[in-house]
């Protein structure tokens, strides 16, 4: 059984307790230490800005040209935050419990309480540093409902949150960089970590741009590396979006906690073609005045404005009457599968529902309607040239957010001391199922809060070890690894491209590990992904040298990694014999179709070791001293 | 559908460049343009050959990353859009596309179609932020900001930092992109205590950079993909005006 | 380059005045001989002998250089940060040709100052070329030299012409001082653009059917 270092005291102390005991370092002592922060989004840009702050001398890294291009700037919605502005009851302990349950109590209580707690200062934060949130006319923040939640805690500054939360944070960091106390490093790439004497000490990168390999020591390591439901090819996340330093942290010794709790978001856009790369999300506020219908017929050739209302099923409406359209996205997006794997998908390549405005207009009137969606009306059209207006929207499942990722601590420490793992890249607060505009918030509550405030306690010891350089053997070593790992990618010489092995993963993965998973299924995926995995090392053909920009070796990298993660994906989706969350196991449902928990067997995280080229499961209990769990039901 | 690809392609900053053209059948018109490149580079590989360096991230319009000029325009033939909303729709079948990187002299070509930008970032390094560090933040709702204002800073604060500005305007000019950052900042009472120092110093470095100055042609506003209005330049020039001789 | 930038501004502000001056003695030539004769060389020879109008002239001479140097200066330097020309360059989707071209119609203009000076300004200041006669009241015939000017088609096909130029020139150099002086006020802008049609389309129209008018008078 894995510790969790959880503090004692009761759930409101817990944090405070902590924070009176960990160990602090004097200022004269900071400036000596080394942080690498790997990853600018908001958990790594604020972690890299406020430890700078505090006085550690901070190496930032990204992929990316910039940091202010970190895949955080693509959240719309917004960021959740218990300040009860709208005087309607909210609470942190009613955000707790929102929280623990959204994610079908699979989460630890000490952690989710903390997040709850920082919520409100982190908007303060957020405002004194120019966030332009919404505002009332009388000057005061807004609130918007979100999520299925029953009161207004989220903020948001038009469909532009996360980029608005991100410059923040960008910001924050380039005064550092100008502070001369943080090193930017953009359009470095990590490959891999360096641990010596059992604690992580460094990392080595690639320059995207001349391709060279270089070496990085530190006191300290922290991955802000993000989400990995890239592993699905098509996802909403960004092109560049990977799992490569985490898994290579997992492959040193990281355990990798619940990998396959991924989110799939009901309102993507759908696949047109075989060579689409992204699915662009749509607000999930659409659903307020949408109503999401498929034809009856399986073979309907007629246009949807054609179809007569009885040759139409409003299958939300049908199978949740209370709940209907609005029912929570697992739900929706597994009922939409559903019917597109029976055959009564719509559009080109029949992978799509409808979500049709014809009646909310009729209601409503355009005016309405254009006034309080406008703007995604208008991305539609940008993206599909179809006047939504006028016929219904074609809607459809995309893979999102991962809840799984490294398993961390209460200091958010992973198995590896001195290897730190914050925002979307850990697996801590959100369960089997992340709750809308909490993601912002745990990512940047990581990076902010409680990082700066638990790295210390590690540190103060690093303080009297001798500082690692560059020159060690472990360094020398790892560095050949990678070398070798590239050149073995080089020599393959096959011919198939990166993206053909990528598709390929993507498939397997959709169609086994997404939205409902059977033991068959992830039995056969685990062989057919074995079998890409072969196929990829020796038919793929990355072109061009490695000493040079080279893209398509980047992928190929990534690549190698997540055809890796998409095992450990269905190995972890296979032990999990029960359904929770974004988790459905076909033969753990109720005669309704619904999720069934095993809270007896499985309340549990489950974290990986990398174990001599294999997985070995390791579990944290989950106890719960102060919610008592409970069934969720939408019917 | 099947395109003429005519592609700059350069090794490297210091190498010369020139246009490559490729024919790419089997496009169609649902394929985004990026798609479409990205196909392109399969067939490369197909070919043996090394692919076309393009950038790109998010593939939503909001990133920034991504930009060619395509057609003689930022961003392709459409006005307040990113390179990867473009679909092939908006080509002709048969049509012969022009594919060419940002240029500026503060935009050096790193390979192909991909420029190192980093002279925004290091517009934003000089006062591109409001001073105040983790925890020391006051409650959030003692700062009133009317509506008005905060929509305003908001319409300024919309910049991708995608650099189409730069490349669209004939100096190559990065004002728009400045006064953005400016106006978002200076107009909120957060900022206001540095708004003297950020103007001076935001608008130093844009000179330093290389970037030329502005002659309001309008065409920043026009490919800008948030749509930020030319009137930003004018306050910033008012702001800067107002600290240089009235402190 | 903002202080360059500032300096052409109000230069240019300087010279869109003066031009208003201009016209308004122009249009002395709409008249009828013999009322225009008299009042256009009374008020030429005025002119010319006021001190105050004197400091004026210098001021107007140092705007136009200034203008012209500080344009060239900033000129060089964009063209500096402009690495390269694009092969392909569609910006008249995105501007208006006059904006991408107010180099080339400056120096259209100042191809017309030269000239107009040589016409005027050394024949009757520094009294190069054929003499100016003196007309019933002893001014000096400055009408005379206008009215034969322009009985030349040449002449007044170049007079007429170049107030083409002119008024693009006006038009969006107006607006654009404006906006590089800080005017930033919204509603102020929109009115600005329309006067600075009304503006440059005044000057145009006005400086350029006067020859015309004397030719056909």
């Amino acid at each position: 059984m894995l510790d969790a270092k959880i503090p004692e005291g009761s759930l409101e102390n817990k944090w405070r307790n902590y924070q009176l005991k960990a160990q602090l370092i004097n200022p004269a002592n900071k400036k000596k230490l080394n942080v690498i922060v790997v990853g600018s989004g908001l958990a790594g840009a604020g972690a890299a800005a406020t430890l700078a702050e505090l006085g550690y001398d901070v190496k930032c890294f990204c992929y990316q040209d910039s940091a202010r291009r970190a895949h955080s700037v693509a959240a719309q919605g917004g960021i959740n935050a218990a300040k009860n502005y709208q005087h309607d009851g909210d609470s942190v302990w009613r955000m707790f419990y929102d929280t623990l349950k959204g994610g079908d109590f699979r989460s630890r209580e000490a952690n989710v309480f903390r997040l709850a707690e920082l919520s409100a200062p982190l908007i303060d934060h957020y405002v004194q540093q120019g966030v332009p949130f919404a505002r009332e006319y009388g000057g005061v923040l807004v609130n918007r409902s979100f999520g299925g939640v029953q009161v207004q805690r989220t903020f948001y500054a038009r469909g532009q949150t996360g980029q608005q939360l991100l410059l923040a944070a960008y910001s924050q960091l380039y005064k550092m960089k100008r502070a001369k106390k943080v090193e930017m490093f953009p359009r470095h790439e990590m490959l891999d970590i360096v641990v010596i004497d059992g604690k992580a000490k460094g990392i080595i990168a690639r320059d995207l741009v001349t391709g060279q390999l270089k070496r990085f020591a530190a006191d300290a390591v922290v991955l802000a590396t993000g989400g990995y439901s890239r592993v699905f090819r098509l996802s909403t996340l960004a092109i560049g979006c990977n799992g490569s330093a985490i898994w290579k942290a997992h492959k040193r010794g990281a355990y990798f906690a619940a990998p396959s709790f991924t989110q799939i978001h009901p309102t993507a856009l759908p696949q047109t073609s075989e060579a689409q790369s992204k699915l662009t999300l749509m607000s999930e506020s659409l659903r307020n005045d949408g109503r999401i219908w498929v034809p009856k017929k399986k073979e309907e050739s007629r246009k949807a404005n054609e179809i007569p209302e009885e040759d139409r099923d409003y299958y939300l409406e049908r199978r949740y009457p209370s709940f209907g359209n609005l029912a929570p996205r697992d739900i929706a997006s597994r009922a939409a599968k559903e019917l597109i794997d029976a055959g009564f998908g719509v559009g080109r390549l029949k992978n799509a529902v409808y979500l049709d405005f014809k009646h909310a207009i009729e209601h409503f009137g355009l005016e309405t309607i254009k006034d309080r969606y406008g703007n995604l009306f208008k991305m539609y059209k940008k993206i599909t040239g179809v006047d939504a207006y006028k016929e219904p929207m074609q809607i459809s499942p995309a893979a999102h957010f991962s809840m799984g990722g490294l398993w961390v601590d209460y200091e958010l420490m992973t198995t590896i001391p001195g290897l730190y793992a914050i925002g979307e890249c850990n697996f801590s607060d959100h369960g089997a199922n992340r709750l809308g505009a909490n993601s912002l918030l745990q990512a940047s509550i990581d990076g902010y809060f409680v990082l700066p405030n638990t790295i210390n306690n590690y540190l103060a010891s690093a303080l009297k070890e001798d500082h690692p350089t560059t020159d060690h053997p472990e360094f020398e070593k790892v560095e050949k690894e990678v070398t070798e790992q590239i050149s073995r990618l080089l020599a393959v010489n096959g011919n198939k491209t990166v993206d053909h092995f990528h598709r390929e993963l993507g498939k397997v993965m959709w169609q086994e590990c997404a939205m409902s998973r059977n033991k068959e299924g992830l039995e056969k995926a685990i062989v057919q992904i074995e079998e890409i995995k072969e196929a990829f090392w020796n038919e793929v053909n990355v072109t061009g040298g490695h000493l040079e920009m080279n893209t398509e070796l980047e992928k190929a990298l990534r690549l190698a990694d997540f055809i890796e993660l998409g095992l450990l994906m269905c190995n972890d989706a296979l032990q999990r014999e029960e359904s929770c969350g974004a988790h459905f196991r076909e033969e753990y449902q109720t005669n309704e179709g619904e999720a069934l928990r095993n809270d007896d067997t499985y309340s549990y995280v489950s974290a990986w070791e990398y174990y001599q080229g294999d997985f070995k499961l390791h579990r944290e209990a989950l106890t719960f001293e102060y919610v008592q769990p409970t069934v969720r039901s939408y019917k | 559908m099947k395109v003429t690809f005519k592609i700059w392609r350069q090794e490297n900053k210091s190498s010369k460049g020139n246009f490559e053209s490729y024919d790419v059948e089997g496009l169609t018109e649902d394929m985004s343009f990026l798609e479409a490149l990205d196909h392109l580079n399969e067939l490369l590989v197909a070919q043996n050959q090394k692919v076309i360096a393009f950038e790109y991230d998010c593939r939503e319009g909001i990133c920034g990353q991504c930009g060619v000029f395509i057609n003689g325009r930022a961003h392709g033939p459409h006005d307040h859009m990113t390179t990867c909303q473009l679909h092939m729709r908006s080509f002709k079948d048969g049509e012969t596309i022009v594919v060419e990187p940002w240029r500026a002299t503060a935009f050096p070509v790193i390979k192909d179609l991909v420029v190192d930008r980093s002279a925004l970032d290091n517009i934003i390094e000089k006062g591109g932020y409001i001073s105040a560090k983790t925890g020391t933040a006051a409650e959030a709702n003692a700062i009133l900001i009317a509506k008005n204002v905060a929509d305003r800073a908001m319409d300024a604060a919309a910049c991708i930092g995608c650099g189409a500005c730069v490349a669209s305007c004939k100096n190559s000019s990065a004002a728009l992109f400045t006064a953005a950052k400016i106006n978002h900042l200076s107009s909120l009472p957060q900022g206001k205590h540095e708004a003297t120092q950020r103007v001076l110093q935001m608008t130093r470095q844009m000179e330093l950079e290389g970037f030329g100055s502005c002659t309001f042609t309008g065409a920043c506003e026009v490919e800008c993909p948030e749509g930020i209005s030319l009137t930003n330049i004018a306050e910033m020039n008012a702001r800067r005006a107002k600290a240089k001789w009235l402190g | 380059m903002f202080f360059r930038k500032s300096i052409i501004a109000l230069t240019g502000l300087f010279l869109c005045i003066f031009l208003i001056v201009h016209l308004s003695a122009n249009s002395i030539l709409l008249l009828p001989e013999e009322t225009a004769r008299g009042l256009y060389n009374s008020y030429s020879t005025t002119l010319r002998e006021s001190p105050l109008i004197k400091i004026v002239a210098y001021v107007l001479y140092l705007s136009i250089i200034l203008h012209v140097v500080y344009a060239l200066l900033i000129t060089l330097n964009n063209r500096r940060a402009k690495s390269k020309a694009y092969a392909v360059n569609r910006n008249k989707e995105n501007s208006s040709w006059t904006s991408q071209n107010m180099g080339l119609l400056g120096i259209m203009i100042l191809l017309f100052i030269v000239v107009h000076l040589a016409n005027f300004w050394a024949r009757i200041k520094l009294g190069m070329g054929e003499g100016v006669g003196l007309d019933a009241n002893g001014h000096v015939d400055v009408y005379e030299v206008t009215y034969s000017l322009f009985q030349n088609m040449y002449y007044v096909g170049f007079y007429s012409l170049l107030m083409i130029p002119l008024g693009l020139h006006l038009h969006h150099g107006l607006k654009s001082a404006f906006m590089t002086l800080g005017f930033y006020h919204k509603k102020g802008l929109k009115f600005l653009a329309k006067a600075a049609l009304v503006y440059a389309a005044i000057m145009a129209i006005g400086f350029g059917i006067i020859p015309l008018i004397v030719f056909l008078k």
